[in-house]
Protein backbone atom coordinates (compact mmCIF):
# COMPACT_ATOMS: atom_id res chain seq x y z
CA UNK A 1 0.00 0.00 0.00
CA UNK A 2 1.26 3.36 -0.82
CA UNK A 3 0.60 6.64 0.17
CA UNK A 4 -0.90 9.66 -1.85
CA UNK A 5 0.99 13.09 -1.07
CA UNK A 6 -0.74 16.00 -0.72
CA UNK A 7 1.10 18.59 0.27
CA UNK A 8 4.13 19.04 3.20
CA UNK A 9 5.01 22.11 5.47
CA UNK A 10 6.00 23.08 9.13
CA UNK A 11 3.02 24.50 10.10
CA UNK A 12 0.35 21.83 9.51
CA UNK A 13 -1.72 20.98 12.46
CA UNK A 14 -3.89 17.28 12.65
CA UNK A 15 -6.75 18.66 13.51
CA UNK A 16 -7.18 20.45 10.03
CA UNK A 17 -7.70 17.04 8.58
CA UNK A 18 -9.49 14.91 11.06
CA UNK A 19 -12.26 13.82 10.03
CA UNK A 20 -11.81 14.56 6.29
CA UNK A 21 -11.21 12.61 3.29
CA UNK A 22 -8.96 12.65 0.38
CA UNK A 23 -8.61 11.04 -3.42
CA UNK A 24 -10.85 7.68 -3.69
CA UNK A 25 -12.54 9.07 -0.32
CA UNK A 26 -9.16 7.57 2.05
CA UNK A 27 -8.85 9.36 5.37
CA UNK A 28 -6.53 11.91 5.48
CA UNK A 29 -3.91 11.46 8.20
CA UNK A 30 -0.46 13.53 8.92
CA UNK A 31 2.89 12.14 8.81
CA UNK A 32 5.35 14.28 11.16
CA UNK A 33 9.16 13.69 10.09
CA UNK A 34 11.52 15.79 11.94
CA UNK A 35 10.21 19.58 10.91
CA UNK A 36 8.23 18.45 8.56
CA UNK A 37 4.63 17.18 8.55
CA UNK A 38 3.30 15.69 5.29
CA UNK A 39 -0.82 14.94 4.52
CA UNK A 40 -1.29 11.99 2.61
CA UNK A 41 -3.98 9.17 2.51
CA UNK A 42 -3.87 5.57 1.46
CA UNK A 43 -4.07 4.55 -2.23
CA UNK A 44 -4.56 1.41 -3.62
CA UNK A 45 -3.20 0.79 -6.90
CA UNK A 46 -0.76 1.89 -9.67
CA UNK A 47 -1.63 5.03 -10.77
CA UNK A 48 -4.22 7.38 -10.08
CA UNK A 49 -6.77 8.08 -12.93
CA UNK A 50 -7.22 11.99 -13.78
CA UNK A 51 -10.39 11.85 -12.67
CA UNK A 52 -13.01 14.75 -12.57
CA UNK A 53 -13.29 13.65 -8.83
CA UNK A 54 -9.50 12.42 -8.00
CA UNK A 55 -8.59 16.08 -9.44
CA UNK A 56 -11.03 18.46 -7.51
CA UNK A 57 -9.87 16.27 -4.16
CA UNK A 58 -6.45 16.95 -4.89
CA UNK A 59 -7.05 20.20 -4.69
CA UNK A 60 -9.56 20.17 -2.17
CA UNK A 61 -7.23 18.65 0.43
CA UNK A 62 -4.34 21.29 -0.27
CA UNK A 63 -6.88 24.19 -0.20
CA UNK A 64 -7.87 22.49 3.42
CA UNK A 65 -4.00 23.11 4.35
CA UNK A 66 -3.86 26.52 2.72
CA UNK A 67 -6.75 27.85 5.23
CA UNK A 68 -4.23 27.16 7.86
CA UNK A 69 -1.09 27.83 6.58
CA UNK A 70 1.45 27.68 3.18
CA UNK A 71 2.11 24.64 2.48
CA UNK A 72 4.12 22.94 -0.49
CA UNK A 73 1.25 21.12 -2.51
CA UNK A 74 2.87 17.87 -4.52
CA UNK A 75 1.42 17.10 -8.28
CA UNK A 76 -1.41 15.34 -8.73
CA UNK A 77 -0.92 11.71 -8.64
CA UNK A 78 2.00 11.80 -6.21
CA UNK A 79 1.85 8.10 -4.50
CA UNK A 80 5.12 7.10 -2.00
CA UNK A 81 5.81 4.15 0.17
CA UNK A 82 6.32 5.37 3.56
CA UNK A 83 9.96 4.48 4.38
CA UNK A 84 10.82 6.26 1.21
CA UNK A 85 8.97 9.15 1.91
CA UNK A 86 10.75 9.73 5.17
CA UNK A 87 14.09 9.32 2.86
CA UNK A 88 13.23 12.06 1.11
CA UNK A 89 12.03 14.17 3.79
CA UNK A 90 15.48 13.75 5.57
CA UNK A 91 17.27 14.28 2.49
CA UNK A 92 16.10 17.48 1.09
CA UNK A 93 15.58 19.43 4.23
CA UNK A 94 17.35 22.12 3.64
CA UNK A 95 15.55 22.20 -0.16
CA UNK A 96 12.57 22.08 1.53
CA UNK A 97 13.19 24.63 4.30
CA UNK A 98 14.43 26.99 2.06
CA UNK A 99 11.30 26.37 -0.26
CA UNK A 100 8.41 27.14 2.53
CA UNK A 101 10.31 30.27 3.44
CA UNK A 102 10.18 31.87 -0.03
CA UNK A 103 5.84 30.90 0.33
CA UNK A 104 5.22 31.73 3.89
CA UNK A 105 2.51 33.79 4.24
CA UNK A 106 1.98 33.77 1.07
CA UNK A 107 -1.06 32.47 -1.62
CA UNK A 108 -0.63 32.28 -5.17
CA UNK A 109 -2.75 33.96 -7.59
CA UNK A 110 -3.24 33.33 -11.39
CA UNK A 111 -4.26 35.74 -14.13
CA UNK A 112 -5.30 34.53 -17.96
CA UNK A 113 -5.27 36.86 -20.86
CA UNK A 114 -7.24 35.58 -23.81
CA UNK A 115 -7.33 37.59 -27.03
CA UNK A 116 -10.92 39.07 -27.59
CA UNK A 117 -10.54 38.07 -31.59
CA UNK A 118 -14.48 38.22 -32.31
CA UNK A 119 -16.00 39.29 -29.58
CA UNK A 120 -16.92 43.02 -28.20
CA UNK A 121 -13.49 44.85 -29.49
CA UNK A 122 -13.20 42.93 -32.95
CA UNK A 123 -12.96 46.30 -34.86
CA UNK A 124 -10.20 47.38 -32.18
CA UNK A 125 -8.31 43.99 -32.97
CA UNK A 126 -8.41 44.14 -37.02
CA UNK A 127 -10.35 47.08 -38.57
CA UNK A 128 -11.59 45.46 -41.23
CA UNK A 129 -12.71 41.62 -39.90
CA UNK A 130 -15.56 43.27 -37.50
CA UNK A 131 -18.52 41.40 -39.28
CA UNK A 132 -16.94 37.98 -39.81
CA UNK A 133 -16.48 37.53 -35.50
CA UNK A 134 -20.65 38.24 -35.69
CA UNK A 135 -21.11 34.95 -37.43
CA UNK A 136 -23.19 32.60 -36.11
CA UNK A 137 -20.46 29.81 -36.35
CA UNK A 138 -18.36 31.18 -33.58
CA UNK A 139 -16.00 28.44 -33.40
CA UNK A 140 -15.17 28.49 -36.93
CA UNK A 141 -15.27 32.29 -37.26
CA UNK A 142 -12.94 33.18 -34.40
CA UNK A 143 -10.58 29.93 -36.03
CA UNK A 144 -10.69 32.27 -38.89
CA UNK A 145 -10.09 35.55 -37.70
CA UNK A 146 -6.86 34.18 -35.80
CA UNK A 147 -5.57 32.46 -38.75
CA UNK A 148 -6.17 35.85 -40.79
CA UNK A 149 -4.56 37.57 -37.85
CA UNK A 150 -1.60 35.84 -37.97
CA UNK A 151 -1.28 36.26 -41.83
CA UNK A 152 -2.04 39.90 -41.81
CA UNK A 153 0.22 41.14 -38.42
CA UNK A 154 2.78 38.57 -39.19
CA UNK A 155 4.19 36.28 -36.22
CA UNK A 156 6.92 38.86 -35.07
CA UNK A 157 4.16 41.45 -34.68
CA UNK A 158 1.79 39.04 -33.17
CA UNK A 159 4.93 38.80 -30.70
CA UNK A 160 5.49 41.76 -29.85
CA UNK A 161 1.90 42.40 -28.83
CA UNK A 162 1.59 39.08 -27.14
CA UNK A 163 4.66 40.55 -25.05
CA UNK A 164 3.02 44.16 -24.51
CA UNK A 165 0.02 42.31 -23.01
CA UNK A 166 2.36 40.27 -20.48
CA UNK A 167 4.15 43.52 -19.88
CA UNK A 168 1.28 45.55 -19.10
CA UNK A 169 -0.18 43.01 -16.57
CA UNK A 170 3.04 42.53 -14.59
CA UNK A 171 3.29 46.76 -14.56
CA UNK A 172 -0.23 46.38 -13.50
CA UNK A 173 0.99 44.19 -10.36
CA UNK A 174 3.98 45.87 -9.13
CA UNK A 175 3.78 45.78 -5.97
CA UNK A 176 1.69 42.93 -5.24
CA UNK A 177 3.69 40.29 -6.67
CA UNK A 178 6.33 38.76 -4.73
CA UNK A 179 7.17 36.34 -7.74
CA UNK A 180 5.81 35.68 -11.14
CA UNK A 181 5.49 32.75 -13.57
CA UNK A 182 4.65 34.18 -16.68
CA UNK A 183 4.20 31.77 -20.04
CA UNK A 184 3.36 33.90 -22.85
CA UNK A 185 1.76 32.23 -26.43
CA UNK A 186 1.49 34.77 -29.21
CA UNK A 187 0.29 32.40 -31.52
CA UNK A 188 -2.91 31.31 -29.65
CA UNK A 189 -6.46 32.67 -28.08
CA UNK A 190 -4.77 31.87 -24.51
CA UNK A 191 -1.60 34.51 -24.66
CA UNK A 192 -0.76 35.07 -21.55
CA UNK A 193 -0.69 32.32 -18.46
CA UNK A 194 0.51 33.94 -15.09
CA UNK A 195 1.22 32.44 -11.74
CA UNK A 196 1.99 34.93 -8.52
CA UNK A 197 2.71 34.79 -5.41
CA UNK A 198 1.26 37.43 -3.31
CA UNK A 199 0.70 37.72 0.68
CA UNK A 200 -2.35 36.81 2.31
CA UNK A 201 -4.75 39.38 2.51
CA UNK A 202 -4.05 41.19 -0.68
CA UNK A 203 -6.31 38.86 -3.00
CA UNK A 204 -8.89 40.79 -3.52
CA UNK A 205 -6.73 43.58 -4.36
CA UNK A 206 -5.09 41.24 -6.80
CA UNK A 207 -8.41 40.27 -8.52
CA UNK A 208 -9.60 44.25 -8.58
CA UNK A 209 -5.84 44.96 -10.47
CA UNK A 210 -6.96 42.31 -13.22
CA UNK A 211 -10.25 43.21 -13.46
CA UNK A 212 -8.82 46.91 -13.90
CA UNK A 213 -6.63 46.03 -16.73
CA UNK A 214 -9.50 44.36 -18.91
CA UNK A 215 -11.98 47.47 -18.37
CA UNK A 216 -9.25 49.39 -20.04
CA UNK A 217 -7.98 46.86 -22.38
CA UNK A 218 -11.39 46.46 -24.33
CA UNK A 219 -9.40 43.85 -26.82
CA UNK A 220 -8.49 41.12 -23.82
CA UNK A 221 -10.61 38.82 -21.59
CA UNK A 222 -8.70 39.07 -17.99
CA UNK A 223 -9.04 35.94 -16.00
CA UNK A 224 -7.64 36.27 -12.18
CA UNK A 225 -8.22 32.79 -9.79
CA UNK A 226 -6.92 31.99 -6.70
CA UNK A 227 -6.28 31.71 -3.85
CA UNK A 228 -4.26 28.55 -4.70
CA UNK A 229 -1.54 26.64 -2.81
CA UNK A 230 1.74 28.05 -4.46
CA UNK A 231 1.40 25.07 -6.92
CA UNK A 232 4.11 27.05 -9.68
CA UNK A 233 6.58 28.00 -6.73
CA UNK A 234 6.86 24.97 -5.49
CA UNK A 235 9.46 23.21 -7.47
CA UNK A 236 13.39 24.84 -8.47
CA UNK A 237 12.79 28.37 -9.26
CA UNK A 238 12.80 28.43 -12.84
CA UNK B 1 -33.54 28.70 -17.28
CA UNK B 2 -31.79 27.28 -19.66
CA UNK B 3 -29.37 29.91 -20.15
CA UNK B 4 -28.19 30.47 -16.92
CA UNK B 5 -27.93 26.57 -16.58
CA UNK B 6 -25.54 26.79 -19.49
CA UNK B 7 -23.52 29.20 -17.73
CA UNK B 8 -23.44 28.01 -14.23
CA UNK B 9 -22.22 24.75 -15.91
CA UNK B 10 -19.62 26.71 -18.15
CA UNK B 11 -18.21 28.01 -14.54
CA UNK B 12 -18.08 24.59 -13.34
CA UNK B 13 -16.04 23.59 -16.42
CA UNK B 14 -13.61 27.09 -16.08
CA UNK B 15 -13.24 25.90 -12.38
CA UNK B 16 -11.84 22.70 -13.57
CA UNK B 17 -10.33 23.62 -16.14
CA UNK B 18 -7.93 26.47 -13.78
CA UNK B 19 -7.60 23.32 -11.42
CA UNK B 20 -6.50 20.89 -13.51
CA UNK B 21 -3.92 23.67 -14.76
CA UNK B 22 -2.38 24.15 -11.70
CA UNK B 23 -2.48 20.40 -10.45
CA UNK B 24 -1.50 18.36 -13.37
CA UNK B 25 1.67 19.97 -14.30
CA UNK B 26 2.73 22.17 -11.23
CA UNK B 27 3.82 20.98 -7.45
CA UNK B 28 6.30 19.78 -5.83
CA UNK B 29 7.85 16.73 -7.91
CA UNK B 30 11.00 14.59 -6.29
CA UNK B 31 12.50 12.40 -8.82
CA UNK B 32 13.63 9.13 -7.22
CA UNK B 33 11.77 9.29 -4.36
CA UNK B 34 8.23 9.94 -5.09
CA UNK B 35 6.77 8.47 -8.54
CA UNK B 36 4.27 10.58 -10.22
CA UNK B 37 1.72 8.11 -11.76
CA UNK B 38 -1.34 9.62 -13.50
CA UNK B 39 -3.69 7.08 -15.11
CA UNK B 40 -6.41 7.70 -18.14
CA UNK B 41 -5.58 11.13 -17.99
CA UNK B 42 -7.22 12.02 -21.18
CA UNK B 43 -10.28 10.80 -19.76
CA UNK B 44 -10.78 14.15 -17.87
CA UNK B 45 -10.46 15.67 -21.10
CA UNK B 46 -13.39 14.41 -23.01
CA UNK B 47 -16.36 17.44 -22.26
CA UNK B 48 -13.10 19.45 -21.80
CA UNK B 49 -11.85 20.35 -25.22
CA UNK B 50 -14.27 21.73 -26.05
CA UNK B 51 -14.39 24.24 -23.77
CA UNK B 52 -10.79 24.82 -24.25
CA UNK B 53 -10.44 24.77 -27.71
CA UNK B 54 -13.56 27.09 -27.53
CA UNK B 55 -12.90 31.03 -27.35
CA UNK B 56 -16.24 31.68 -27.38
CA UNK B 57 -16.93 29.71 -24.59
CA UNK B 58 -14.98 31.05 -22.09
CA UNK B 59 -16.02 34.65 -23.27
CA UNK B 60 -19.25 34.21 -23.16
CA UNK B 61 -19.02 33.02 -19.17
CA UNK B 62 -16.13 35.89 -18.61
CA UNK B 63 -18.74 38.04 -20.39
CA UNK B 64 -21.29 36.60 -17.63
CA UNK B 65 -19.51 37.27 -14.82
CA UNK B 66 -18.49 40.59 -15.92
CA UNK B 67 -22.11 41.95 -16.11
CA UNK B 68 -22.65 40.41 -13.18
CA UNK B 69 -20.01 41.92 -11.36
CA UNK B 70 -21.28 44.96 -12.86
CA UNK B 71 -24.61 44.73 -11.23
CA UNK B 72 -23.65 44.19 -8.37
CA UNK B 73 -21.71 47.43 -8.08
CA UNK B 74 -24.70 48.78 -9.44
CA UNK B 75 -23.03 50.38 -12.97
CA UNK B 76 -25.33 50.47 -16.10
CA UNK B 77 -24.26 47.05 -18.17
CA UNK B 78 -22.34 48.09 -20.87
CA UNK B 79 -23.88 48.38 -24.51
CA UNK B 80 -22.82 45.62 -26.64
CA UNK B 81 -20.50 47.45 -28.92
Amino acid sequence: MRLYAYCVGDELAAETFEGATGVGGSPLMLVRRGAFAVVVSEFEGDAVPASRENVTEHNRVNALALARSTPLPFRFGTLVEDARLGAYLAKQEATLVAALGRVRGCVEMGAKVIWDAGGRAAGAVEEDEGEAGESPAAGAGTAFLLAKRREVLGEEALRSRAEGVAAALASRLEGLARESSVQVNPKGSLVVRAAHLIERGREEEYRERVRALGREREDLRLMASGPWPPYSFSGPRS
Amino acid sequence: MTDAELILDGEEELSLLETLDHVLDRGLVIAGEVTIAVADIDLIYVGLNVLLGSVETVNEVLGERERRLEYLRGLAPKGGE
